[in-house]
């Protein structure tokens, strides 16, 4: 009894988790089970069809697709967010808050525009393309654009904020007695950064790879805006499905086993910083 | 034994526009236990992280068996450290914290690793410990471990900075004699930083008091405790009454100095150079041990009269602070006689004849008196 009375003031919040995301997702899983007629109407039958195409070999490669697309954005941001974020935590206050202030900014762009911005530095006609034939150094344009790494270079670009946050705030919390310890015993530079350093951060990295991994599975507008339809992912897929394809059941399916994904994805998150006692450490 | 090991030679440090050490001085012999003690904030630590090379030194030098080493990086230098709050690595278990010196350095193959974790925590008093992690020790003994960790590297000093100040009060004495039992096992030599007093006199076979950057005074525990040096010494080590007097006169070993109304005979320690800076008709400080005063009710050559205005009853010693001409004296007694002093009785307080020290009035830096 008492339990509940101490609870209480979070079952408004409660409600709306069950209105505005438990149900819907209810929704979406029943509806993951229904099918529809040829013109796209929902047939009220239960039937696990809408799984067994999934292992089409079609849209396993999708699956494939989204998930290397999610992991190499992972990879991607984490190479380059690390020196960042390491760097940005050795500034004074000033110069920190100036840097971190940088890496933000761009979320006050809405990230539909910033993909477009990627068209005007990728294209035939684009920027980089105009520099490199005014300089001679090619004489045909470049072709840049739709390409699996053209939407790999824009997810990456688009979640490696987040990257850098988290890591940061592991190097920020990282006690630098422990670097001086490491110094004093006879570490040099490097190898204290790969013997206390990275260990230490390893709950950021999980963080960050977790928040950049999720995302990239499901993003769609930039592969969208920038893959051309040339590669197919899974946001693409769902959304071309519900919409175009007027096939929502199915689009369903692919939406609940994407959710399965996710949930295994933050599972070895868990474990990974369950296992590196993160609270001990830092 | 002896051998010269350490000098450090005028050293200066800055940071920004505050004087963090001023042309400090000091030569440290092999296998001494040497303490630098001083309130916070005068310096010790920087001393001490600019021997471990974790600070560079703006000017002066630093000599390690007659070599400068201050421009070596602190991995390259043959001292370690034994942090505040030990710095033990979180990740590692307290076999591969031992071992994380001789590894990183590829010093000692893994079989002489094994051995010499063995021995060092035989040394520390913390076998079988081997595979526990840091965060499930206690304060105590991860400070032994913090030590088996810099001592595995035969450091040619140990670095301790203030080990003994997150433990509590018995915990911090048996170790205050476990600390100068282990320094004399190792043969290793010890700086040690401490802002404690107690710590420092009972561990060191040498003591520097530093304050405000300044070396105000090197020598041993016995030396700083009953030849202080300057007004600054006189206050921040042991209990003291210190008195504004003005001497009356100087004749061979005694002096005869003006307290309030009354008047009394000294004997100040001829050694003391600062003793001759005082001449006779001018304001000087007189300094004395509160145990080295006495109290009685009758009346004894050579004493100050005065009214006990409180009594402190503090275990083995009793506290009394008597009023005499205004002046507050605060005499401390080991007896057993308790109960035959109190509030309001007229005493006569004299003190012993080679307790006192006479100091040149000066202006005092730091916060002598209220330590």
């Amino acid at each position: 009894m008492n339990k509940i009375k101490q609870n209480l003031p979070a079952f408004p919040i409660l409600g709306y988790l069950l209105l505005l995301v438990g149900i819907p997702l209810l929704l979406v899983v029943i509806l993951s089970f229904l099918s529809r007629d040829s013109l796209g109407n929902i047939i009220f039958e239960f039937t696990p069809d809408n799984y067994r195409k999934m292992l089409d070999p079609v849209y396993l490669r999708v699956f494939l697709n989204s998930f290397s697309l999610a992991l190499f954005t992972g990879v991607i941001t984490l190479l380059v967010g690390y020196p960042v974020a390491y760097f940005t935590a050795g500034l004074d206050n000033k110069r920190r808050s100036l840097v971190i202030l940088l890496i933000m900014m761009p979320f006050w762009i809405s990230s539909l525009l910033r993909t477009y911005g990627w068209i005007i530095l990728l294209g035939k006609e684009g920027l980089i393309n105009n520099i490199l034939m005014f300089f001679k150094i090619i004489d045909q344009p470049l072709n840049m654009m739709y390409k699996f790494g053209t939407v790999l270079t824009g997810t990456a670009y688009m979640l490696v904020p987040f990257m850098i946050i988290s890591i940061y705030n592991s190097v920020d919390k990282l006690d630098r007695s422990l670097l001086e310890a490491s110094y004093d015993l006879g570490g040099g530079k490097w190898k204290t950064f790969f013997n206390i350093t990275l260990p230490l951060t390893i709950p950021g990295i999980a963080r960050g790879f977790t928040l950049v991994f999720i995302p990239a599975l499901g993003l769609y507008y930039i592969s969208d805006l920038l893959g051309g339809g040339n590669t197919m992912f899974l946001g693409n897929l769902i959304n071309n499905m519900a919409t175009r394809g007027r096939n929502r059941p199915l689009a369903s399916a692919f939406a609940v086993v994407m959710i399965l994904l996710v949930i295994l994805v933050l599972f070895i998150y868990g474990r990974v910083t369950k296992s590196s006692k993160e609270s001990l450490y830092q | 034994m002896n051998e010269q090991l350490l000098s450090i030679i005028n050293i200066n440090k800055y940071f920004g526009k505050s004087h963090i050490l001023k042309d400090v001085t000091l030569d440290i012999k092999d296998g001494e236990f040497i303490t630098l003690l001083g309130p916070s904030g005068c310096g010790k630590t920087t001393i001490l992280r600019c021997i471990a090379g974790l600070e560079s030194i703006d000017s002066g030098d630093i000599l390690l068996y007659g070599e400068s080493i201050k421009d070596l990086a602190p991995n390259k230098r043959n001292v370690n450290t034994v942090f505040q709050n030990y710095a033990l690595f979180p990740h590692l278990n307290v076999y591969d914290n031992i071992a994380y010196g001789p590894r990183i350095k590829k010093s000692m193959g893994e079989g002489e690793i094994k051995k010499s974790v063995a021995e060092m925590l035989e040394l520390v008093q913390m076998q079988g410990y081997e595979k526990r992690m840091t965060h499930q020790l206690s304060g105590g003994q991860r400070q032994r471990i913090a030590i088996a960790r810099a001592l595995i590297n035969k450091p040619d000093i140990l670095l301790l900075d203030e080990p003994l100040g997150a433990l509590d009060l018995k915990l911090r004495k048996y170790m205050q004699t476990e600390l100068a039992h282990l320094q004399k096992q190792a043969e290793t030599t010890f700086i040690y930083v401490t802002h404690d007093q107690e710590e420092a006199l009972n561990m060191s076979d040498r003591i520097v008091v530093m304050n405000e950057g300044v070396v105000q005074q090197v020598g041993t525990p016995g030396d700083i405790y009953n030849n202080s040096k300057n007004l600054f010494v006189a206050g921040f080590i042991g209990d003291r009454n210190i008195k504004e007097v003005k001497v009356l006169q100087k004749k061979g070993d005694f002096c005869s100095v003006k307290l309030g109304n009354s008047v009394i005979y000294i004997k100040p320690d001829r050694s003391l150079v600062d003793h001759d800076k005082c001449s006779e008709m001018e304001t000087a400080v007189l300094a004395v041990h509160m145990d080295k005063m006495k109290i009685s009710h009758e009346e004894v050559p050579n004493s100050l009269y005065g009214q006990i205005t409180f009594v402190h009853y503090a275990g083995s010693q009793i506290k009394t602070e008597v009023d005499v001409d205004g002046e507050l004296l605060t005499v401390i007694e080991y007896q057993n006689d308790y109960g035959s002093y109190s509030i309001g009785d007229k005493v006569y307080v004299s003190c012993e004849e080679t307790g006192a020290l006479l100091l040149p009035k000066e202006d005092t830096t730091g916060r002598g008196q209220d330590e």
